[in-house]
Order: structure tokens, then C-alpha cells, then sequence
């Protein structure tokens, strides 16, 4: 029973270590980036995101693109990878960095000091953070649970007791928060923009009123679809329809 | 300068004809044997002391056009007695194509011989530079052909940068002309640098266009350096001038003004190189640094020298790229530059002073600059011997700050964004979680299911054992109930009497039965052998305390003590006799 189990969480944690394959094409993506073959190291990465992901190799792709210049996609990555790693410090700082070259200066609330570092607690390392903290915490519930019973001390019994219920109030809120990571990683509703400059509308129809323009790597919230047009929330507040290829997901 | 091959032909004298003893001369020649193809050069024949010359045969131009002539001319002068009388004819002659040309001989019958001019040799250059015959100088000469001037650029197309030599020039047919004032063309878009004529006035020689013959005068002459691309103008200069003064006027003033002269300026070619310099010619460079092994605090000079054509003046002080810990000041220069008609020349040199704070061995590699060579279209670079120095430790800061070195902000060169992570990057399958896997809804499931399998193992064992109890504790009551039947059945009666008989009876029968020992050994001594071990002894006193009470009550009914809880006593240490398991 216990071999089996180690086999069940190994099969889904290590997807991919047998992947030679895509570890070489790391590899050569590394030595290319290192040579200053931005291109390539980009083209090699994509590759590999074409079926994997993870925050460090969304990271690695957004620094391909803020060295070919490609300012509104390396923030667009560095986006993704923060969904993935939230508070990754060295993705914060590339993407920093990248924003000052955005045109567009929309007025931004500052970031709450205790909401950013409850987001870095939320956000854990990656996705599956708090998925496996649930599962540890699950099994400490069980063990100390099956130790109260067993135990023969009184005082030993109510410790024991204690701590399987800690366990039982850990394991629950962290299944909560890694079913909010997972959510949160899979509702895409942000956007970047790819086009130079764009015309924000008053509708989803082309001669409409046109309301601003943005520039490219403004980062904005995505509301309402409609065909071809989506509508968006800057920052500000401002809402507005603009042509879905002017803009790309995070 | 006029050459003038003489060449004179001597006949042999007639006495009789020789009333006056004067030469006879009858000679050819011209202001000048090599001219350019569009020029003119001018051909005079004089035959001197001959009462008509009337008779002068017209030479074989050998090929060179006769722009303008024959224009016949005679003079008669009279000094000391002596008679000087003489003809000439004069042409002007001009050549399409470059060559050697030769004037053949003219001929001239004096009393019964003749007399021939010796042929003239001339040769003629490819189309001429200068001002001299190009299309601006043909318009200016239209306008006024007695007074003009004219601009004129040594090329016509040049890169940004590049030198080009402006001439302004004065030509004039008049004898007296006397400057007024003139307005120089404002330049705009040009760097400019005059070049010293010294006192140069009115060229020597008199120069030909278009076959009339004029006093050329240099006014001006500068180095430009077009500063931008597109199409830059000489503004044309204005000139006012006096002409034909005399003692009885004043002379008639004369405007002129040149023509605007333009070139065209290219934009440096594409792919600059980061250390450009921004000079534009030709180049070489020499870095010296006399001393390489300093202490530290110590000065080093550094000179940087540039040196050839080029323009020199607009060269920057290079920016050297020095590690923080040398201190330097903004570099001296030292310029050895002349202007001459060739353009600008000479040599530009930046002397640098540096001071290095901290000992140490700094490679400063070789300083490289770049130019643009406009004779190529390219850029060139220059790179000097790789430099380094080698800083000892200083006494001064070891004396003043006891050997510790002072603290220095941390320079922010620039910014860049991090690194790629590089190593594991866990990757994972798009779109997959752990979260909602099977492997984690397994993992989630198993730990309180093997609980639940811990906590009904546990359940099970410990019904088992409180079987075991409850067993004998139920046979106990049983047997306890059996006993006290009697009793049970005369309490429902309220039969007293009876009730305390009973009891009393069923306690002995009991101990009797438990113990095996007949009824009459049932005694107090007995009890306590047997009970004493329960309880401290405490369960052996009840016991017959209960006895004895019973007994009493027989003959004395108690009033104190309900039935009931007699009974239950009874009960209650039946029980615990038949729970005790001796040890």
C-alpha cells in the first residue's frame, strides 16, 4: 500500500525528469542566451513551452524577449510567470524594469503592503505548492490522530490530540487556498498589449467613439466578449472595447 | 610670369637702307606655352622699325581655334633721338582637345628679303581646375566681363565632415579699382576656418577666360566643414568697388556679386561604430603614457594624439573608459593645426591626467578610435598598444589615513534585467495541477482512511476485552440475584421478618458456596481470612457488619435503615466479591 502510493505522487510530481529530450533542449537554450544568441535561446524555449510550463521558464522566455526588444511580450511572460510564482523577486524585478519602458503611465493604487505579502504567502513557489502542504498536513493529521489513540499518558493523549486537530484546520485551508491557486492560474483575466498603440472604443463595432488610445505593454483587465471584441478595464477604472488581436492573454 | 621665347631673325643688313643704323626685329610669341583645354592663350607677332607692316602673313595655328583676332596695333616712340616704331597682331587661341600644338611661322617681306618668326610650341592640359573656366565663373563673366568674382568649392559633393576648401576669387579688366566694401557670405551649416593668405594680393599672372584676359586677386580662401547632411549653399558674396578712379573723379562704384556656390553633403554611411570619434579625413593615432609604474596618488600621463588631414578641430575629447578607481580631470589639448589651401592639418593631442586611488595592476587594453576615411567611403579604426598600469602602494595615504582605505559608494554603472534561471526549472505539463489529480485525491483520502481503519482495529480490541468484565460482572449480578431472591421476593411484601431471615441466610449460603465451606463454618474469623485481602480489609467488615444486622433485625426491626438499601449493600458486595480477581 505505502509502495503504491509513493509511485501515485512520484508519477505526478516528476512528470518529466525521464524527458531527456526537452533537458538538452534547456541546455542549448541556456548556452545560446549565455552567447547572446537571444533568438535562439527563444525559439528553444518556446519549444519546450509548447508542452511544459513553470515559472522559471516563463521567466527565461520573458528575458529572451526584453533582450530582442519585444517590451509588451517579455512583460507578458514575466506576467505569466508571476500567475505561476507570485512575489518571485527576480521576475518583479525584470518585469520593473520592463514596465518603465511602457508608454502609457496609468494611475496604479500602490500595492497594500499586507495584501502583497499575503499574496506571496498565497502564492507559494508554485501552483502545487499548497497542494502538497495539504497533503503533508493531511498525513501529520493522521498520524498525530492515530498516535492519541494509542498513547498511553494522559498528557502525551491531549498533545497529540492538539496537534491532530491543528493538522485537521491546516490540511483544510490549504486544499482551500491550492483550489483558489488553481483558479487563480486558470482564469486569464488579464491582457497585455501587443499592438504599437490601440484605440480603445465606445462599442464592440469598428467607427465607434473612440474613447483613449493605449500603447503597447499596458496591462489591463478583461471583462465582456463579444466576436472579435473584448472589453477592458485599465487600472484607472476607464472601460472600453478593443479588437482581441490587439492584445494577448496572461 | 610671362614667358616670352625670343627668337629673332637677323637678315643680314642693307647698308644703304640703314639710314638710322635701327634693328629691324620681327619675332612671335605667347603670354604662355601650356594652357588648359578652355583656355586662352594669346599670340602676338610685333615687327618693330619697318615703315608699314603691312605685309604680315597670317601663321598655320597649328590646330588651336582663334577665339578672338587678329587685333592690329601700332606704336611709335621717340626717346633720346632714337625712332622706335612697331606693328603687332594679336590673337587669342584656344584648344578643344589636349595635346602639343605648334604654330607655324609667320612671314613678312622687308625691302627685297623676308623675314619668318620661328615656330612656338604649346602644349595643352586636360580640363583645367579652378575657378578658372567652369560654368560659374562663365556666368559671372557674362554679367560683367570687365569686374566679377566668384565662389567655388574644391568638390561639389562631400560627407558630412569632410573638408572642403571654399575660394573666393577676383577678376578684373580694370587698371584702377579701388574696394569699397564687401559683404561676406554668411555660412550656414558650416564649420569654417579662413586660411592665411599672407600678404598675397593680385596674382602675378594674368589669367585668360574664355579668351579675355584678367587680374585675378584671392580674396579669401577657407577650410568648410559641412556640419550637416542635404544640400548646403555659399550665400554669394557682395562686392563694391571704385572703378576707373583718377585724379579728376571719384570713379564709378561698381556692385558685383558672385554666385552662390552648393554642395552636396552625404550622410556618414550606415553602421557607425560605438567609438567614432566624429573626425572625417585621414588619421593616424599615438598614445604614449611615459610612465606605466606609478604609487598610488600618483599622476600618470596619458596622451592622446591624433594626427593627420583632417578636421582636426572638431574632435572630441575621448571619453576612456577607466576603471573607478582612477581619478581624472578633463584632458588638456594640445593643437599643432594648420590651414593652408591644402585644408586643415597637423595634429590634435589630449593629455590626460590620471590619478589612481588604489594599487593594483589595471589592464586598460588597447584604446581603439574610429574615423570615417572619405577616400574609401569607410570607417577606419585605430587602435593603440594595449595600455597597463601597474599602481603600488602609496606612502601619502598610508600616512594620512592610517593604511585604512577610504570607503567609496558603490557606482551604478547601469541596468539590466536579471539573468535566465537556469537548472531544474520544474516544469510541469500545461494545464495540469496537483490540485484535483487522481494522485492527490488519493493522497488526500488515504491518511484518514487508514485512521478510520486504526480507530475500528481499536474498537474492536477494546469490546473485546470489556467483554471479558462485563461477563463476570453480569455473572456476578446473576448469582447476587439468585442469592437474594428470598429476600428480593419479602421486600416486595413488606414482610420484615422474613426479609432480614432471608438476607441474612442467602449472605452466609453465599460466602459458604464462594469459599466451599459448609454453612457452619461460615464465621466472622473466616470472613476476615478470606476478605481481607479485598479492600484493606474494608469489603471483609461490610460483610459482616451486613451478617450480623441481619441477624439482629430477625428479633429487633430496624428502624433506621430502609429495607431497600440494605438489599442494595447486598447486592453491591456480592458484586464486588464476585468481580475480585485475586492477584
Amino acid at each position: 500500500m505505502k509502495h503504491f502510493l509513493a509511485m501515485l505522487l512520484l508519477s505526478a510530481n516528476l512528470p518529466l525528469s525521464a524527458h531527456a529530450g526537452t533537458d538538452s533542449l534547456l541546455r542549448q537554450a541556456e548556452a545560446a542566451y549565455g552567447n547572446g544568441d537571444h533568438k535562439l535561446a527563444l525559439a528553444l524555449y518556446d519549444s519546450v513551452h509548447t508542452h511544459y510550463t513553470s515559472a522559471g521558464l516563463l521567466f527565461n522566455i520573458g528575458n529572451c524577449y526584453s533582450k530582442l526588444g519585444d517590451v509588451p511580450h517579455a512583460i507578458l511572460f514575466y506576467e505569466r510567470a508571476l500567475r505561476l510564482s507570485p512575489g518571485a523577486e527576480d521576475v518583479q524585478a525584470n518585469l520593473d524594469l520592463e514596465r518603465t519602458k511602457v508608454v502609457d503611465r496609468v494611475n496604479q493604487l500602490p500595492a497594500f503592503t499586507l495584501g502583497s505579502m499575503w499574496e506571496r504567502v498565497q502564492g507559494g513557489r508554485d501552483v502545487d505548492q499548497w497542494a502538497r502542504r495539504s497533503l503533508w498536513a493531511c498525513a501529520i493529521m493522521a498520524l498525530a490522530a492515530g498516535g492519541a489513540l494509542l498513547a498511553g499518558g494522559a498528557t502525551l493523549k491531549r498533545s497529540l490530540h492538539v496537534l491532530a486537530l491543528a493538522a485537521l484546520v491546516a490540511t483544510l485551508a490549504s486544499a482551500a487556498l491550492a483550489a483558489y491557486r488553481v483558479a487563480d492560474v486558470e482564469r486569464h483575466s488579464e491582457a497585455i498589449i501587443i499592438s504599437p498603440s490601440v484605440e480603445v472604443l465606445g462599442e464592440p463595432r469598428t467607427g465607434s467613439t473612440r474613447l483613449f488610445i493605449l500603447h503597447q505593454g499596458t496591462k489591463l483587465d478583461l471583462l465582456e466578449q463579444q466576436g472579435e471584441w473584448r472589453e477592458v478595464r485599465l487600472a484607472s477604472g476607464a472601460v472600453g472595447w478593443l479588437p482581441l488581436a490587439a492584445i494577448a492573454v496572461i | 610670369m610671362t614667358y616670352r621665347t625670343l627668337t629673332s631673325a637677323l637678315l643680314a643688313c642693307f647698308a644703304s637702307m640703314a639710314l638710322h643704323a635701327q634693328e629691324i626685329t620681327f619675332q612671335a610669341s605667347v603670354d604662355r606655352n601650356e594652357i588648359a583645354v578652355g583656355e586662352a592663350l594669346k599670340l602676338t607677332i610685333e615687327l618693330t622699325n619697318v615703315a608699314s607692316g603691312g605685309g604680315m602673313s597670317t601663321p598655320d595655328m597649328g590646330g588651336l581655334v582663334v577665339a578672338q583676332g587678329p587685333m592690329e596695333s601700332s606704336s611709335f616712340s621717340f626717346v633720346n633721338g632714337r625712332t622706335t616704331r612697331s606693328t603687332s597682331r594679336s590673337w587669342y587661341l584656344t584648344a578643344t582637345q589636349p595635346g602639343t600644338y605648334t604654330i607655324g611661322p609667320s612671314k613678312v617681306s622687308v625691302g627685297k628679303g623676308t623675314l619668318e618668326t620661328d615656330p612656338i610650341t604649346v602644349r595643352v592640359a586636360k580640363g583645367a581646375a579652378g575657378g578658372g573656366t567652369n560654368a560659374a565663373t562663365d556666368q559671372a563673366q557674362r554679367r560683367d566681363p570687365n569686374l566679377f568674382c566668384t565662389i567655388s568649392l574644391s568638390k561639389n559633393k562631400a560627407y558630412v565632415g569632410e573638408q572642403l576648401i571654399a575660394t573666393y576669387t577676383l577678376f578684373t579688366r580694370y587698371r584702377a579699382l579701388q574696394p569699397k566694401d564687401y559683404d561676406l557670405p554668411k555660412l550656414n551649416g558650416f564649420w569654417a576656418e579662413e586660411v592665411d593668405l599672407g600678404n598675397e594680393s593680385w596674382e602675378p599672372q594674368l589669367r585668360t577666360v574664355n579668351g579675355m584676359q584678367y587680374r585675378v586677386a584671392v580674396l579669401k580662401k577657407q577650410v568648410l566643414i559641412p556640419l550637416r547632411s542635404g544640400k548646403l549653399t555659399v550665400a554669394p558674396m557682395t562686392l563694391n568697388y571704385l572703378v576707373n578712379a583718377s585724379i579728376f573723379s571719384s570713379g564709378t562704384p561698381v556692385r558685383i556679386q558672385s554666385n552662390a556656390a552648393e554642395v552636396n553633403v552625404l550622410e556618414l554611411p550606415a553602421g557607425k561604430p560605438a567609438d567614432l570619434i566624429g573626425a572625417v579625413g585621414d588619421l593616424r593615432l599615438e598614445v604614449t603614457a611615459p610612465k606605466t609604474q606609478v604609487k598610488a596618488n600618483e599622476a600618470i600621463d596619458l596622451s592622446i594624439r591624433f594626427q593627420g588631414r583632417a578636421n582636426l578641430k572638431l574632435i572630441d575629447a575621448p571619453q576612456l573608459a577607466l576603471p573607478s578607481e582612477f581619478e581624472t580631470y578633463d584632458p588638456k589639448v594640445n593643437d599643432q593645426i594648420t590651414v593652408n589651401g591644402a585644408g586643415m592639418s597637423g595634429s590634435r593631442e589630449f593629455q590626460y591626467l590620471l590619478i589612481p586611488r588604489h594599487e593594483g595592476k589595471y589592464e586598460l587594453g588597447a584604446l581603439t578610435f574610429s574615423y570615417f576615411d572619405p577616400a574609401s567611403g569607410s570607417y577606419k579604426q585605430l587602435r593603440s598598444q594595449p595600455l597597463t598600469f601597474e599602481v603600488a602602494p602609496g606612502d601619502a595615504a598610508a600616512a594620512t589615513n592610517g593604511g585604512v582605505p577610504s570607503k567609496v559608494d558603490v557606482q551604478r554603472l547601469g541596468s539590466d534585467i536579471r539573468f535566465i534561471r537556469t537548472g531544474d526549472l520544474q516544469l510541469r505539463p500545461k494545464g495540469k495541477f496537483l490540485f484535483g489529480s487522481g494522485a492527490y485525491i488519493a493522497g488526500m483520502a488515504l491518511p484518514p482512511a487508514l485512521l478510520l481503519v486504526l480507530v475500528l482495529w481499536y474498537r474492536r480490541r477494546q469490546s473485546r476485552l470489556g467483554d471479558q468484565q462485563g461477563q463476570r460482572r453480569r455473572s456476578a449480578d446473576h448469582v447476587a440475584k439468585q442469592r437474594l431472591a428470598l429476600a428480593a421476593a419479602a421486600l416486595g411484601k413488606h414482610d420484615d421478618g422474613a426479609f432480614h431471615d432471608a438476607l441474612g441466610k442467602a449472605l452466609e449460603g453465599y460466602f459458604a458456596d464462594k469459599f466451599n465451606l459448609g454453612v457452619n463454618e461460615v464465621n466472622t474469623a473466616m470472613i476476615h481470612a478470606k476478605l481481607d485481602a479485598m479492600d484493606q480489609g474494608r469489603t471483609a467488615q461490610a460483610y459482616i457488619d451486613l451478617i450480623e444486622q441481619a441477624q439482629m433485625a430477625r428479633f429487633a426491626p430496624l428502624v433506621d435503615k430502609p429495607q431497600r438499601q440494605i438489599y442494595d449493600q447486598a447486592m453491591a458486595i456480592i458484586g464486588r466479591i464476585e468481580n475480585h480477581r485475586p492477584a
